[in-house]
């Protein structure tokens, strides 16, 4: 099905995938070779107190990784997660308490906080991910759940213990060493498989999430949705630490679910280096382990050290301090290749043939209060065509847009795309039923590479893995056209921010069309490009129309540029479609010359083809 | 009868913990997570002037004080770089906080300490006996509205500080030196902050983490209540009376949970709050 | 680069030399170290300082007198925050960490019940110096602090005979302890014809007390009763019933005369009940409070019901060590059991199931702080706390 065509001075993808394979090997063994080698020896080289302390930072660094995963990879700054781990410790004090201790016990225990956690997680990001929510309101709401939940316990009365908590249950009657191989295993087999996760090409979602959510939304991602399922997850794993903890210690206490407990997560990973999984990890394990023998003899100044060091880390190296010191081991490690272009066969249902138009619109408004932005559209366009819209500034052209694209911004009227009407759904339901929209300025994933881009771009014909990077990157033929002409094809590696402007427009349309979309919208496509890039992209989006039978709709002001392409303009005039046409007839009429002109213009004297006259 | 006085005092003791953080937090977007630290930092102002076996009402002065000084610092130092990243700078506040508490645990010792009330007894009220500070603590909230109401209103900062809370960007290019505006403002917050903290003393106790409970209070309030200081009044007084109703038929605990939950829900049925948009 | 890589390496290296230097230490040290984990910081930490002044006078009178078994005492102090976590990091600390010889703490009970599972996992003997709610029982601990069969009747029974009392409003922190004296108060209460009207309860450091006082106030009780935990919270509520302007006989089940001290006029008219007051006039409270004030001068924190009993305790560790002839924690744990000690409060041994008869004293507060004494009872039995301990 996919046809391979080898980019030039390439070798073959079986030896790229065997390279890989080498420095993935490489790379794991170098972080997890000493992991390893101190869980084995630890128990033997280690006394009691500071097994007990490992132990202990064991299951809080667990914590740490979820909180890293949440905030560092995700955006989503959370205070929350000492909630579901206190959960989880209080499954197991609660049912060890009043229940008593059996295997059936720790199953059901277990079972409750697998539950609860994830019950809470779920109403939670309800609550904090709904459309439109800003990222600020999902961290007020973070900081709610474990003052609630510590509350709540404290007016649990002798259920829970309140402000003594529970205490000496029945539990495991374990080693210490015993559970210092577990907690270790626990620990190490979270962290590789959350690795595994937020490197694979799935997981690069999440990076794609925090720098740019509505780009995702606008790719048929459900931002909503992963977001909601990323926190039950993470609930649970805290949780499941949480009731080992628990049962370790014996101790369960308010001050385990709290706030306070969730901002010093938050500090660990901040200090251990955000968005790194390992940092955090060490950074967690470093500072409780440190904290136990320095909290007797200078537990003023180390809290002070600590805090001030929190501080400087957020002011000044947002990257923390552990990557910054392991940067050497770095190169060790090496970095990644890059996976091959390969193309894909357009999927069939977008060659179907213009039996609906593609994009239909009755009587759509859109108002403001009492400000009229949009009233009375009705437009058409069919597959194959190239409408381009123009109008003055402030005509309601960007409105229109996006009137088309989201279901819960137009006041009135009907959108139906391709066939499907979009009533008040989301856009990345819009962009399912087939529309892809280009904004106007590049908007893209900052953090991303241009491969790692394109593949999340193709998220809904290809779901990337969860677990693996593929070796391939399959793009439909127009998207690889425009990565070839642009000399994308070369930087498939570069970070998309330190692309130059032209080249990032040109990767924001390769990504928009490797969702295969039947309409395209185009907002402003040339706006800063050069001449040269200016004729590339026409003719790409004339290639787009006559040969593949997109339709397109463009946001233009170049005049040269639309005359060149368009099968039809649409001119759009305070809100209103004051004329439809093609290009000559709307350059010529006076209707269109007064709207610009703003003045009534003399017919003779100001003849055709206005060239490139701005608004 | 007491209830209603539970009430009022109760919004009261609200409003003034929570101005400082608002005029913050409305003109410059930020949530000032150090308020807590401040609020102890007044506390610890008082303390030393019943130390030093001073007049109680000197403490409130010397707060001011403290609070205009450390304000001044902290915008300088730390909130100016972060004015671009939220998020962060709600981090680098509460990272703040934790440095000041620990100075003021090297200083002053982590235990519990007492202070003397400026005003002891009670008054009678209605034929009800009521604390004599509590009540006072009612003028206090209003007089303080009014000053602020009428600062931002009336004079010529006002006026400059109004522009740079609705649009910043336009009030720079009209020739308000914003960057002046927001170390005054920043300023004047931290000490409303240390003064609230010097005014709460005489209620309960002093401690090094005293000023966190009221922390997270103040901070779902100032969410919900938008950008005025009348719109934060009421607020206060709507959720001021939902916690004493809740606390007195239902459990204390739960009481304190009440203005958390409710702002929760306020904030995600309507976005914008109480504020007019 | 290289140089970098060295400083990691040479970090691990040393994390993991200090850990097998703190665990073996201790098999060279000579000094019997006796670990004293106490609420510097929380909700004791008003009282905290007495204690650790108390702990410091045993430990230099007993060196003074040439320690125990010949070899010297050495205290460990570690911070417990008042509560179960905080307990749980100090006894981990004292306990794998410095490896003590035994533990002699006033805590609440948070504190003590996170501890006694880390104390039986290390087998130290322990003794519980607080008065507390009674009914903890473990192999490893012994208790020489009233309990609430010792401490309630004479409040209860003065409030009823001498002010008429026949309703009771009752308050108190919500954890083991207040919860624990306030049932046993309402049982005795009920017991002798009373009937309670009201029971509220505030979490350890919660700080308002306003709506429960507005309960109060339109309940009309005959008299308060409260058992918050010792320290901040007695103050806090004592400040805000003046504040309020309500009067009526109130018995607070958890203050000490240090705290009654501090807070000035505020404490005035308070009833108490208690085993050791600085008025108990016995030459060898005389003799305790002397030797206070000469070690400790201008800042002697006024001995009291939390403190003084963690003084006897020391000296009762150290007829118990010398009983046995040895520091071994079997051994010890049997002679705890047996040994007394003539003290500022009378004699004390720890014999009735773990815990000790006391001579307990009914006061009341005065407007200086210090503590008339209305009624004394000698010899009170503790009732059979832990009838299966042997």
């Amino acid at each position: 099905m996919a046809k391979v065509t080898a980019s030039p001075g390439n070798v073959g993808i079986g030896q790229r995938a065997a390279d890989n394979r080498m420095r993935h090997i490489r790379g794991l063994l170098l972080v997890g070779g000493p992991a390893i080698a101190l869980l084995i020896a630890g128990p033997f080289l280690f006394g009691t107190y500071l097994l007990n302390v490992l132990i202990q930072a064991f299951f809080f660094s667990i914590v740490a990784v979820t909180v890293d995963v949440l905030w560092g990879y995700t955006g989503y700054l959370t205070f929350g997660q000492s909630a579901f781990f206190g959960i989880g410790a209080y499954a197991a004090g609660l049912v060890f308490t009043h229940g008593g201790f059996s295997p059936s016990y720790v199953l059901l225990g277990l079972g409750v906080a697998i539950a609860v956690a994830a019950a809470v997680a779920a109403v939670l990001g309800w609550l904090s991910f709904y459309r439109g929510a800003s990222p600020f309101f999902a961290t007020v709401m973070s900081l709610v759940l474990p003052i609630v939940l510590s509350q709540l316990l404290l007016s649990g009365g002798e259920w829970t213990g309140s402000s003594s908590g529970l205490t000496g249950y029945e539990t495991f009657d374990l080693s210490l060493q015993a559970w210092y191989g577990i907690a270790g295993a626990g620990l190490l087999i979270i962290a590789t498989l959350a690795w595994f996760f937020v490197r694979s090409d799935g997981g690069r979602t999440l990076v794609a999430i925090r720098d740019n959510e509505s780009r995702c939304q606008y790719l048929g991602i459900d931002t909503s949705l992963v977001k909601i399922v990323l926190l039950i997850v993470a609930a649970i794993v805290a949780g499941v630490a949480g009731f080992g903890y628990g049962a370790f210690s014996g101790v369960v206490a308010p001050e385990l679910t709290g706030f306070v407990l969730g901002t010093q997560l938050i500090i660990w990973v901040a200090l251990g280096g955000r968005g790194t999984l390992w940092g955090p990890v060490v950074g967690a394990l470093l500072i409780n382990v440190v904290t136990s023998y320095l909290s007797g003899s200078l537990p003023f100044a180390w809290q002070l050290i600590l805090g001030a060091a929190f501080v400087a880390v957020i002011v000044l190296l947002p990257q923390g301090l552990v990557p910054l010191l392991a940067r050497p081991f770095r190169r060790l490690a090496g970095a990644g290749a890059q996976p091959i272009l390969v193309e894909r066969a357009v999927q069939a249902r977008s060659a179907q043939g213009a039996s609906e138009p593609a994009l239909q619109m009755n009587d759509v408004a859109k108002h403001f209060g009492s400000l009229k932005v949009l009233q009375g559209i009705d437009l058409y366009a069919d597959a194959g065509e190239l409408v381009g819209l123009i109008g003055p500034n402030g005509a309601g052209k960007t409105t229109l847009m996006r009137c088309m694209s989201d279901g819960a911004e137009r006041s009135a009227g009907r959108v139906v795309l391709c066939g499907n009407d979009i009533k008040q759904l989301p856009p990345d339901r819009g962009v399912r039923f087939g529309l892809g929209r280009k904004f106007q300025n590049a908007n893209i994933f900052d953090s991303l590479t241009v491969a790692e881009c394109l593949r999340i771009a193709g998220t809904l014909i290809e779901q990337p893995s969860l677990f693996r990077r593929s070796n391939s990157l399959a793009l439909p033929p127009y998207a690889l056209e425009i990565v070839r002409a642009t000399g994308l094809d070369r930087k498939l590696g570069t970070v998309a921010k330190d692309l130059s402007h032209g080249e990032q427009q040109a990767l924001e349309l390769a990504m928009v069309l490797a969702l295969e979309p039947r309409i395209v919208l185009l907002d402003e496509p040339t706006a800063g490009l050069t001449k040269t890039e200016r004729t590339q992209i026409g003719s790409v989006l004339a290639s787009l129309a006559h040969r593949y039978r997109l339709c397109c709709l463009l946001v233009e002001h170049d005049l040269d540029f639309v005359a060149e392409i368009a099968t039809r303009i649409v001119v759009l005039h305070h809100g209103r479609i004051v004329m439809q046409g093609s290009f000559d007839e709307v350059v010529n009429s006076e209707l269109v010359k007064t709207i610009y002109a703003g003045t009534p213009q003399s017919a003779a004297g100001h003849g055709s083809a206005n060239h490139g006259e701005p608004s | 009868m007491v209830l209603a006085l539970d009430v009022l005092t109760t919004a009261a003791i609200l409003f003034i913990v929570t101005a400082g953080l608002m005029v913050i937090f409305g003109v410059m977007k930020i949530v000032n997570f150090a308020h807590g630290a401040l609020l102890t930092m007044g506390a610890y102002a008082s303390f030393v002037v019943t130390q030093l076996k001073l007049d109680p009402w000197v403490g409130l002065p010397l707060a001011l004080v403290v609070g205009v000084a450390v304000g001044m610092l902290v915008e300088q130092v730390i909130v100016r770089p972060l004015y671009k990243r939220p998020l962060d700078a709600i981090l680098a506040t509460w990272g703040l906080g934790i440095v000041i508490g620990q100075l003021i645990v090297m200083a002053f010792g982590r235990e519990v300490q007492f202070v003397e009330t400026p005003l002891k007894g009670a008054i009678s009220v209605a034929g009800i006996e009521y604390s004599a500070y509590r009540l006072l603590l009612v003028p206090i909230a209003a007089g303080l509205c009014l000053l602020l109401t009428a600062l931002l209103s009336g004079t010529r900062f006002g006026v400059k500080t109004r522009a740079v809370i609705m649009n910043e960007d336009l009030a720079r290019g009209l020739g308000i030196h914003s960057g002046r505006i927001r170390f005054i403002t920043f300023s004047l917050g931290a000490a409303l902050g240390s003064l609230a903290g010097a005014l709460m003393t005489p209620l309960s106790s002093v401690e090094p983490n005293m000023g966190l409970a009221y922390l997270i209070n103040a901070f779902m309030l100032v969410m919900v209540a938008g950008y005025s200081m009348v719109s934060l009044l009421a607020t206060c007084l709507v959720f001021g009376a939902c916690q004493v109703l809740v606390s007195t038929f239902v459990s204390p605990v739960l009481g304190g949970l009440t203005i958390a939950v409710l702002a929760a829900f306020t904030l995600r049925i309507r976005p914008q709050g109480f504020s007019h948009g | 680069m290289k140089p970098s890589k060295l400083q990691i390496l040479i970090g691990a290296v040393s994390m993991v030399v200090a850990a097998l230097a703190s665990s073996t230490a201790s098999c060279a040290a000579e000094p019997i170290k006796i670990g004293v984990a106490v609420g510097l910081s929380g909700a004791n930490s008003v009282v905290a300082p007495a204690v650790v002044q108390s702990s410091q006078l045993a430990v230099d009178e007993i060196n003074a007198a040439g320690g125990i078994l010949g070899r010297k005492v050495q205290l460990e102090i570690a911070d417990d925050a008042s509560g179960a976590v905080g307990a749980q990091k100090a006894y981990d600390t004292l306990v794998f960490q410095k490896n003590v010889d035994a533990v002699i703490s006033m805590e609440t009970s948070a504190a003590r019940n996170a501890a006694l599972p880390i104390v039986a996992r290390g087998k130290k003997p322990f003794i519980y110096t607080s008065f507390y709610e009674g009914k903890s029982c473990s192999p490893w601990m012994y208790v020489n602090g009233w309990v609430p069969d010792q401490q309630v009747a004479p409040v209860v029974d003065y409030f009823e005979k001498s002010k008429g009392a026949k309703t009771f409003y009752l308050v108190g922190n919500d954890y083991a302890f207040g919860r624990g004296m306030l049932d046993f108060t309402a049982k005795y209460i009920t017991l002798h014809g009373g009937t309670v009207i009201g029971e509220e309860y505030l979490p350890i450091d919660g700080t308002d007390w306003t709506p429960i006082l507005s309960k109060i106030r339109s309940a009309h009780p005959d008299a308060l009763i409260s058992a918050t935990a010792g320290g901040a919270p007695n103050v806090a509520l004592a400040k805000q019933l003046k504040a309020s302007g309500l009067t009526l006989p109130y018995g607070n089940l958890a203050i000490d005369e240090g705290t009654a001290k501090s807070m000035g006029d505020v404490a005035t008219g308070i009833y108490m009940s208690g085993s050791y007051l600085t008025s108990i006039g016995t030459p060898a409270n005389d003799k305790f409070l002397d030797a206070m004030r000469k070690r400790f001068g201008k800042n002697m924190k006024t001995p009291n019901e939390l403190s003084e009993p963690q003084y006897e305790a020391f000296f009762l560790y150290k007829a118990a060590v010398e009983k046995a002839g040895t520091t071994d924690p079997d051994k010890v744990i049997k002679a705890l059991g047996q040994v007394s000690f003539d003290g500022p409060r009378g004699p004390v041994k720890m014999d009735e199931s773990r815990h000790t008869p006391l001579a307990m004293r009914l006061g009341q507060i005065q407007t200086d702080g210090s503590v008339k004494i209305l009624q004394t009872f000698t010899n009170v039995d503790p009732g059979k706390q832990c009838p299966n301990i042997k």
